[in-house]
């Protein structure tokens, strides 16, 4: 039997450290946006997408979050006609990262608002404890 | 009535004893020895809540644990001795609360 509170800081910790592999992954994702390849016809960067699952934890019986796996996105390159690009191929097309800043966007603005979610449950219990607590220091 | 007051006298001397000699909880008597009992398992419990919080602060430092890990370590170690100072200072009431009765 854990202290309901307790578990909560506990669960709301983990989803603080998922959401940010997330935004991790967002990060590597818009810094390597134009990442070409290094020889002609190559492939470039190809975008990163992270899951979640959750996770029954043993020791205290409640289910945290965790990353599941960081996998590769599979839709197609984009093309452009570049042909002074190391990576252009004899046609002079480059190609180019499956990655839409748009998206990552999104998927940043997403982790921000769950990191704050799950802040504000940490910050909420302890509100509560030391609520709770306040009664034992002022009634005398 | 006599019998209640008399009561109230052993309880105060049994604390009295236990408090200038706190490894004889036997002399204390059960209850009193299962709350020092008590109490020395809480203070057991938050001096490894601090030592937790004090490692994981260092290897957050260190760059070993995410500020995520470091935060909730040090509030825990946080609420765990404010739990045991107010405790502590409800226990010390309640005994100068008895040396102030009314004889």
């Amino acid at each position: 039997m854990i202290d309901p509170l307790d578990a909560s800081i506990k669960i709301a910790g983990s989803g603080l450290e998922a959401q940010s592999s997330r935004l991790r992954v967002v990060a590597e994702n818009m810094a390597n946006a134009q990442s070409t390849g290094r020889v002609p016809g190559s492939n470039p960067y190809r975008r990163k997408t992270i899951t979640f699952e959750n996770e029954l934890d043993r020791s205290t019986g409640v289910d945290l979050v965790k990353v599941r796996d960081i996998g590769v996105d599979r839709t197609p390159f984009r093309t452009e006609h570049d042909p002074g690009n190391p990576a252009a191929d004899d046609q002079g097309m480059v190609k180019l990262p499956n990655v839409n800043i748009l998206l990552e966007m999104a998927d940043l603005r997403e982790a921000n608002r769950s990191y704050e979610a799950n802040l504000q449950v940490v910050k909420e219990t302890r509100d509560l404890f030391s609520m709770t607590l306040d009664i034992l220091k002022s009634s005398s | 009535m006599i019998g209640a007051v008399s009561s109230v006298g052993a309880v105060a001397s049994a604390s009295a004893a236990q408090i200038t000699n706190s490894s004889s909880v036997t002399i204390a008597g059960n209850a009193v020895g299962d709350f020092s009992q008590m109490m020395t398992q809480v203070a057991t419990d938050t001096v490894a809540k601090l030592r937790t919080g004090e490692a994981t602060a260092i290897s957050g430092l260190q760059g070993k644990a995410t500020v995520q890990q470091v935060v909730e370590a040090v509030s825990d170690a946080q609420g765990s001795l404010q739990t045991v100072l107010a405790v502590r200072d409800k226990a010390i009431s309640a005994y100068q609360e008895i040396t102030r009765m009314t004889i």
